[in-house]
């Protein structure tokens, strides 16, 4: 019964829960608006919000000494999360039956763990720094410490799927993925789409002043 | 909800826009930008963490504009209390100088000195300013001038420079190309600024004045936060500008006059200005770079250059310094965090007229000391007489045996 | 003689209002380990602790005619095996098919590891250590430490600071080595209760889970163990580089030993880490590395490993798993409830100079002059960390 549940009415619940809020919230933050910039400028805000969004992605030389902590286990975590998500071989299958309709060369088994493993790693580091940290201690919010366990949950239950010979285990997993897509659009998980705008824009106006962000 | 709150309240609410909204939904809390700020690192408290201070605007922004701080607003458990401002006075204007060395570093991108520059926006309408900024304020909308200047203390300076100096400054000429504003520091302390120009203007032929109707280059609603009081400032300079059918306006050497002048100023009235606007420094790089601008000599003492923050990583000039120093300064070394990513000198956004913020302020040079003891320099040139006295402050404080010029003085004493 | 001290903690905001110390041979000479000694709480204490001896002699007491029993069966058996009335005619039959000095090799179609064998002992004498040895040894030694703890908090209650916080703290771990201290504690205790379930899970889980739900939780158990064990490698060696620094041996080790590390009364001096720290650390190097690699081994089975090797890399395995699980209720009584001021040392990364002064004096001798002062206003409090005296702080 629980397994017709997550496979059915929970699943497309999900779907438009996540495709909708996304859509949702990225459209009100445009339609928003912000007003026009009349100051003359010396450069051009587009190249600058392109240029912040690629620029972004590595640490400024003069903190990267003391962020390393939170650069390393960043970069395990997304960067893993990203391959298995997307080319982990029950992921492509799923996916290729239940969204997109056609599939792609999935990475191989060892591969899989190798990142799940490390995926596992960056998020605990990551999490325990957050506790740890007095700055990040301070400023973190309930959302951030229930996005953080989520995750971790998802990607736990996945791993005790990881044999796939059982339903049950498959079906729980989906339960918490399902449960993970509902709370997305309306936590700090968002970051994971609005940064594109937010570095864009902060790059259109140091862009306009010609500072090399 | 008390009268005060209430205003401040709704101020911030106002302050919420497309960008405000894409910051807010983007932070992940990540705590790198504590890393750039002086007021974290040096003290090691983490209430001053720059996003930590624009925690009033994003309670607001949770509360009103997200779904769930909606439905928790409906279901009574929201509530933003008089202490999430006044609990902020202390961080926002005290232990934080709007350097935005932050927004620099924020890996989604963040602006987190736009965002505190509007949470003080909210903490000027609840009235929550530190005292001494607030009488800065009243004196710059009643006198001109925060530190109470007027056109008659103008004239007499100028009278007297003259005379040392045997030069002319031309004072309201109707028609010249280009309007100097001067901060008060420069009238009162660092009058050698205005022989400079004069100088550097009359061997390059620059047609220039300086106006006494209104000369004032700082803007106290810009540090204050209060867009009214920095719109009724900047309107003196329109109109003033207008009068002297001014084509250009003249930044000096101030640090956040530049920014509100050449970047703000128009979205603050909210239409373009009638002349263009350049930094000093802009203008004698333009100068040399046209050959207008002739130098001879050098100032042979090790010396490196402080980038005052609002012009270099908020304003967009940073090579110009470079090029003149190159000139005249054979011993020119760069900081080891330099350019876009120089430490602030602790006194921008107000502090420096902040006197409960001394002590923090004082406390937080020791970055700048650093700096200074790595390289071993006995001068240290800026642009900006805000940065110039915090920083002779600090090297007092420190007893360290370093001088603090200023740029277009140094041109000047090398003029050809 | 009694001395009254008020003593606050505004860092975790509570407040212990009296500290009593009744006798005075206490305080001769060498500053001894005072304890909480309100008259109430210690009777219930004692109490408790009659309690739980008493339930203990009642459990065991009647199991010992069964332990009389069983060893005399076992000796039986033992007599039985030795019986040697007439070889087996068919012995070398059975020598061939078992492959214990054969003379031909055995050969199959299925070309694999052990292949040639028809029947292999091996698995078997894996089966007897796993299940007469393993569990039994390895239960009795959790439950003996877990008890022994339990009694000894009962005795001795929970050993205080002999002198009051002076609210000076000292940085004892930086940043980096309490985010390696936790991550391996994450993933140690991950590992410890997915292995516990694979070892003890038929005899405790099926009766509650049934015989499929607990198939179930073993497969979930096993894939999650699997996946995470090449991960505890990486802890441990993160451990060792970033602690193994203090913990070589001296002389003050001997006699922190010889004293019983005053955990039943008088000081003993120790320099950043004591013996018992040091012993602690060097046994999760040994036997952690002991897990990993024969983790390894047992995981990654397709590179020809027998079932010898398979067997002996499983009793490695359990044998280091089981004794650091029961040394780690030690380490985890000592540094949470065991002992006042010390779990602070491990999440907030300072100590104050009173437990410093107390626990690893030549070590606060050393750092006497990094000491810190903390400002006990409120607002600092739940930052935790001081104001002055401190530059550029790089938390590494």
């Amino acid at each position: 019964m629980f397994e017709q549940f997550v496979n059915g009415i929970f699943w497309n619940f999900a779907l438009i829960v996540f495709f909708a809020g996304i859509s949702w919230r990225i459209i009100a933050v445009l339609r928003r608006g912000k007003p026009k910039d009349l100051s003359v400028p010396r450069n051009s805000g587009i190249s600058g919000a392109i240029m912040a969004n690629i620029r972004g992605f590595y640490p400024r030389k003069e903190i990267a000494p003391r962020i390393r902590m939170q650069v390393i286990a960043g970069y395990m975590f997304h960067l893993c999360l990203f391959v298995l998500l997307f080319f982990a071989a029950p992921h492509v299958t799923f996916i290729a039956e239940y969204i997109t309709g056609f599939s792609w060369m999935p990475i191989p088994y060892w591969a899989f763990v190798v990142a799940s493993e490390i995926t596992f790693a960056g998020l605990v580091l990551l999490w325990i720094h957050r506790v740890l940290n007095p700055v990040t201690r301070l400023i973190s919010r309930r959302g951030d410490h229930i996005a953080s366990i989520l995750v971790f949950i998802v990607m736990l239950t996945g791993c005790m799927a990881l044999a796939q010979t059982s339903t049950e285990l498959r079906v729980f997993h989906r339960f918490t993925v399902e449960l993970l897509m509902i709370y997305f659009p309306f936590s700090a998980l968002m970051h994971a789409i609005m940064f594109v705008p937010s570095r864009a824009y902060t790059g259109a106006w140091f862009g306009r002043r010609g500072v090399k962000v | 909800m008390s009268t005060l709150l209430e205003r401040g309240v709704d101020k911030l609410k106002t302050q919420i826009d497309a960008r405000v909204e894409a910051y807010f939904s983007s932070c992940t809390h990540c705590g790198v930008c504590a890393e750039a700020c002086l007021f974290y690192t040096e003290t090691g408290d983490p209430r001053y963490t720059p996003i930590y201070k624009a925690e009033p605007l994003r309670k607001v922004w949770q509360q009103e504009f997200t779904l769930l701080g909606k439905l928790s607003n409906s279901l009574g458990l929201n509530s933003i209390t008089e202490n999430d401002l006044s609990d902020w006075e202390e961080l926002v204007y005290d232990g934080c100088s709007m350097c935005g060395r932050c927004s620099m570093v924020c890996p989604v991108g963040i602006d987190i000195a736009y965002l505190i520059r509007k949470v003080k926006e909210g903490m000027a309408a609840a009235g929550f300013v530190p005292d001494d900024l607030q009488s800065a304020g009243q004196r710059a909308l009643e006198f001109g001038s925060p530190m109470g200047l007027t056109a008659k203390s103008l004239r007499t300076t100028i009278a007297v420079l003259e005379q040392e100096n045997a030069i002319k400054i031309p004072l309201d000429v109707e028609g010249a190309d280009y309007l100097c504003m001067l901060s008060s520091n420069e009238v009162v302390l660092y009058s050698e600024f205005i022989t400079a120009i004069s100088k550097i203007f009359s061997a390059a032929g620059v047609s220039w004045t300086l106006s006494s109707k209104y000369f004032e280059a700082t803007n106290t609603g810009v540090q204050i936060g209060d867009s009214q009081i920095a719109a009724q400032l900047l309107e003196r300079l329109v109109e003033v500008a207008s009068e002297l059918k001014i084509k250009t306006v003249i930044s000096p050497e101030c640090g956040h006059a530049y920014t509100t002048f050449r970047w703000d100023a128009p979205n603050i009235l909210g239409r373009a200005l009638p002349f263009n606007v350049v930094h000093i420094m802009e203008l004698l790089d333009q100068l040399r770079s046209e050959g207008r601008l002739k130098t001879t000599g050098s100032f042979d003492e090790r010396l490196s250059y402080h980038d005052p923050c609002n012009i270099s990583r908020r304003g967009g000039v940073v090579q110009q310094p470079r090029h003149l120093l190159n000139q005249v300064a054979p011993n020119f070394v760069e900081m080891q965090d330099s350019m876009e990513m120089n430490w602030c000198c602790g006194g921008g956004g107000g502090v420096s007229a902040n006197e409960r913020a001394e002590p923090l302020r004082l406390q937080v040079f020791n970055v700048k000391k650093r700096q200074l003891d790595e390289l071993n320099v006995t001068t240290l040139v800026t642009s900006c007489s805000n940065c110039r006295i915090m920083l002779e402050d600090g090297l007092e404080d420190n007893d360290m045996d370093v001088s603090v010029i200023g740029i277009t003085e140094l041109i000047a004493d090398h003029l050809a | 003689m009694l001395i009254t001290r008020f003593t606050g903690d505004s860092d975790s905001q509570r407040f212990r209002l009296r500290v009593t110390i009744q006798h005075e041979d206490l305080l001769d000479g060498n500053i001894k380990m005072a304890r909480v000694n309100n008259k109430k709480s210690d009777r219930v204490r004692k109490t408790l602790f009659f309690c739980v001896l008493s339930l203990l002699i009642v459990v065991t007491v009647p199991l010992v005619p069964y332990a009389i029993d069983a060893q005399a069966v076992a000796e039986k058996q033992i007599k039985a095996d030795n019986v040697v009335a007439l070889p087996n005619p068919a012995i070398n039959l059975w020598n061939e098919v078992r492959q214990r000095n054969a003379i031909t090799e055995g050969s199959s179609q299925v070309k694999s590891v052990d292949s040639g064998i028809l029947i292999n002992k091996a698995g078997e004498d894996w089966r007897r250590f796993r299940m007469e040895i393993l569990v039994p040894y390895g239960a009795f030694s959790m439950a003996a430490v877990l008890l022994s703890l339990i009694a000894f908090f009962l005795l001795r209650g929970k050993m205080l600071l002999p002198e009051a916080r002076s609210g000076k703290r000292i940085l004892r771990f930086t940043l980096n080595q309490r985010t390696a201290h936790w991550f391996i504690v994450g993933l140690f205790w991950l590992l410890a209760i997915t292995g516990l379930i694979l070892l003890y899970g038929r005899i405790i889980l099926i009766p509650l889970l049934g015989a499929e739900g607990f198939s179930i939780t073993a497969t979930a158990c096993k894939d999650v163990h699997n996946l995470m064990g090449p991960l505890f490698l990486f802890a441990v060696l993160a451990m060792f580089l970033l602690f193994v620094k203090d913990n070589f041996f001296t002389g003050a080790d001997l006699k922190w030993l010889a004293k019983g590390g005053g955990m039943f009364g008088g000081h003993v001096s120790a320099g950043r880490f004591n013996a018992g720290e040091k012993i602690w650390f060097w046994l999760l190097i040994i036997f952690g590395l002991s897990l990993c690699i024969s983790g390894l081994i047992l995981v990654f089975s397709i590179f020809g490993q027998g079932r010898e090797v398979m067997a002996l890399s499983h009793m490695f395995h359990g044998i280091s798993a089981l004794l650091l699980i029961s040394v780690s209720f030690g380490h985890i009584y000592l540094g949470t409830v065991g002992m006042e001021g010390t779990l602070e040392s491990m999440t907030t990364g300072y100590v104050d100079e009173s437990w410093a002064k107390a626990h690893h004096d030549l070590w606060y001798e050393d750092m006497a002059g990094a000491s810190e002062t903390t400002e006990s206003a409120d607002k600092n409090s739940q930052a935790g960390i001081v104001a002055s005296g401190i530059a550029n702080t790089s938390h590494k």
